[in-house]
């Protein structure tokens, strides 16, 4: 799979926004609040129909503008197809797949497949276990689109399993127990499937975790990835049973899929509490590009890896090792920082208030490049600060 | 929603807005044609839905819509079999299932589903009267035909749980793929259900 063109029409800062990708590697640079993570954003909601920075839709849409548009061409095994998705300010959202309207528009899940790194993914290690169990199921509903399902039927069914025990003010009449019977049912039915499917995952993506962080770190650590779910040795019915007046009590559901955790360690200790902040950053970037390998392996079809400013989280030996074993397909990163000398990207493209210009004169940046364009609106001023350091150096 | 229209109109939008599916733009455009049709033609309108206020209410049997006071066309329609019900959610899916003409027994309208976010239990819904039915008409087979999403699914096992040890058939209808239709455009939820419940086929 292969991303040729994006179109972007008033999504967030960008009123008008028409790009051509290639095949290979595309480095957007550009200081902070030009528009870089907007874009990788859009290239992330055209692939899940969510913000991977939890936006609600219509924050998505331009100040002042009715509607939102995203539009790709993308090359599969050689077949053109044309995704575009409208985003109203009022009214439903409409997807179409070369121009023909979607039914339903969980169907566009998957045609454009994106994996995505951003530095908010530090939360993966350093955030609860809520993060954690988003990323395992966004990494399920990727692999397959009708995990989506699974996933929101477990949601649905514990918002009406703590209605009723919220709505049962803490007693259990015959009314509730009969129908705290069905709810447990459906939950436990519901939850080991979740669970059975978050495993399954896990089991894959191990060793492509290890392998992703050998090559980071350089230096091979034992790195585990645990699924920890208390309830499993008995089952979710019976946990679910054995939880029921302590739930009935706290007018919530305290046990199951939703209270799970994956336990992340580094040489046998909690990444959380004994990782250096590095080996910390280089898991969670492990922990995407772990995702990553696992789908390109699974499909045969390497998904666009986008990477967010993904030097401004690395020292330069942890940037080189990245650059030279990205792995193969489409990429696209951006940086606020300039390049490592080892980059060597297919097109480099300098973003200036939500503006893209493809940049000629490869990834080297200097102020001399700035200073010979001819039109002033697009010049951008670049930071030429050593990026070697791998500090931030924008405001 | 605080209109810019005065009085009477804002309050007639304001209406029509909380009718289902129909929003403020709807509401607006519906307004305004009202307001410019013949006075006898809005006035049959309006004649129509307090006739309906009026004189509809439930079956008193089994909470189908009916002339008030009276059982439905479903139910005093002595042609049909009466030892078997059909469990809808609302009067509108009996017209579903009544467009198949495959069922010929009477149908139970439980005007709703179990869903405790939205306030509902069992006790909300026409459970009680259900087995009050069974008992009173002799009812040897039920028919569960609630919708096939979490809230219909919860109710259907609610039921067949209270009505298993009653030593009565209760069966659930199945859920699968359209006639007509082609494999290959079926969703794969639909497809996988369908997979669920296969059948074996031949004599």
């Amino acid at each position: 799979m292969h991303l040729r063109r994006l179109w972007l029409t008033d999504y967030r800062g960008y009123e008008n926004l028409d790009v051509t990708l290639p095949d290979g590697l595309t480095a957007v640079l550009g200081d902070n609040g030009e528009g870089k993570t907007n874009l990788v954003e859009a290239l992330g909601w055209l692939s899940t129909l969510t913000s991977f920075r939890g936006a609600p839709n219509e924050a998505l849409i331009r100040l002042g503008a009715e509607s939102a548009v995203v539009r790709a061409e993308i090359d599969v095994d050689g077949r053109d197809v044309l995704l575009e998705a409208e985003l109203p300010r009022q009214g439903r959202l409409r997807v179409q797949v070369n121009r023909q309207k979607l039914q339903r528009t969980r169907e566009l899940l998957g045609v454009l497949r994106v994996s995505v790194f951003s530095p908010d993914d530090l939360d993966l290690i350093k955030g609860g276990p809520g993060e954690r169990r988003r990323f395992l199921d966004e990494t399920i509903v990727a692999r397959h689109r009708k995990y989506d399902q699974v996933r929101t039927d477990v949601d649905k069914i514990l918002k009406q399993r703590n209605a009723l025990l919220k709505g049962s003010g803490g007693r259990m009449s015959d009314d509730v127990r009969y129908t705290l019977d069905v709810w447990d049912a459906k939950l436990s039915a519901a939850g080991e499937e979740l669970v059975r499917v978050r495993l399954e995952t896990l089991d894959l993506l191990v060793p492509e975790l290890t392998t992703a962080y050998d090559q980071l770190a350089r230096r091979p650590a034992e790195v585990t990835a645990t699924y920890v779910a208390p309830w499993r040795d008995v089952g979710l019915a019976e946990a679910l049973a054995a939880s029921r007046k302590d739930d009935l009590r706290r007018g919530v559901t305290t046990v199951g899929p939703h209270r799970d955790d994956l336990a992340l360690a580094i040489g046998g200790l909690p990444s959380r509490t004994h990782a250096s902040q590095g080996e910390q950053r280089s898991l969670a970037l492990s922990l995407r590009l772990g995702a990553h390998r696992l789908l390109a392996a699974e499909s045969g079809v390497a998904p666009l890896l986008v990477l967010d400013d993904v030097f401004s989280e690395l020292d330069v030996e942890r940037s080189d090792a990245l650059l030279a074993h990205l792995p193969p397909g489409q990429a696209l990163l951006t940086s606020a920082i300039g390049l490592p000398p080892r980059a060597d990207p297919d097109l480099v493209l300098r973003i200036h208030e939500h503006h893209l210009r493809a940049d000629t004169a490869a990834a080297e940046l200097d102020l001399r490049d700035a200073e010979t364009m001819s039109d002033p609106d697009q010049v951008l001023p670049q930071p030429v600060d050593n990026p070697v350091d791998g500090e931030r150096t924008a405001p | 929603m605080s209109g810019v229209y005065a009085g009477p109109v804002q309050d007639l939008i304001d209406e029509l807005g909380r009718l289902p599916g129909v929003g403020p733009k709807s509401a607006q455009r519906i307004a305004f044609h009202l307001l410019k049709v013949e006075p006898a033609d809005a006035a049959r309108l309006a004649a129509a839905i307090i006739e309906v206020k009026e004189r509809v209410a439930f079956c008193e049997r089994c909470f189908n819509i009916a002339e008030r006071g009276a059982e439905c066309s479903i139910c005093t329609d002595s042609r049909r079999e009466t030892s078997m019900v059909c469990v809808v959610e609302e009067p509108r899916d009996i017209v579903a299932v009544e467009r198949t003409q495959e069922f010929r027994g009477r149908y139970h309208v439980l005007q709703g589903a179990i869903s405790p976010i939205d306030g509902i239990g069992p006790e909300q819904l026409k459970v009680r009267e259900l087995l009050v039915r069974i008992e009173a008409e002799g009812i040897d087979e039920v028919i569960l035909a609630t919708n096939p999403n979490i809230e219909g699914e919860a109710t259907a096992t609610y039921l067949a749980r209270l009505l298993s040890p009653l030593g009565i058939s209760v069966t659930k209808i199945a859920s699968g793929l359209p006639v007509g239709g082609d494999l290959e455009y079926a969703d794969e939820l639909t497809l996988g259900r369908a997979l669920e419940g296969r059948r074996a086929v031949g004599e």
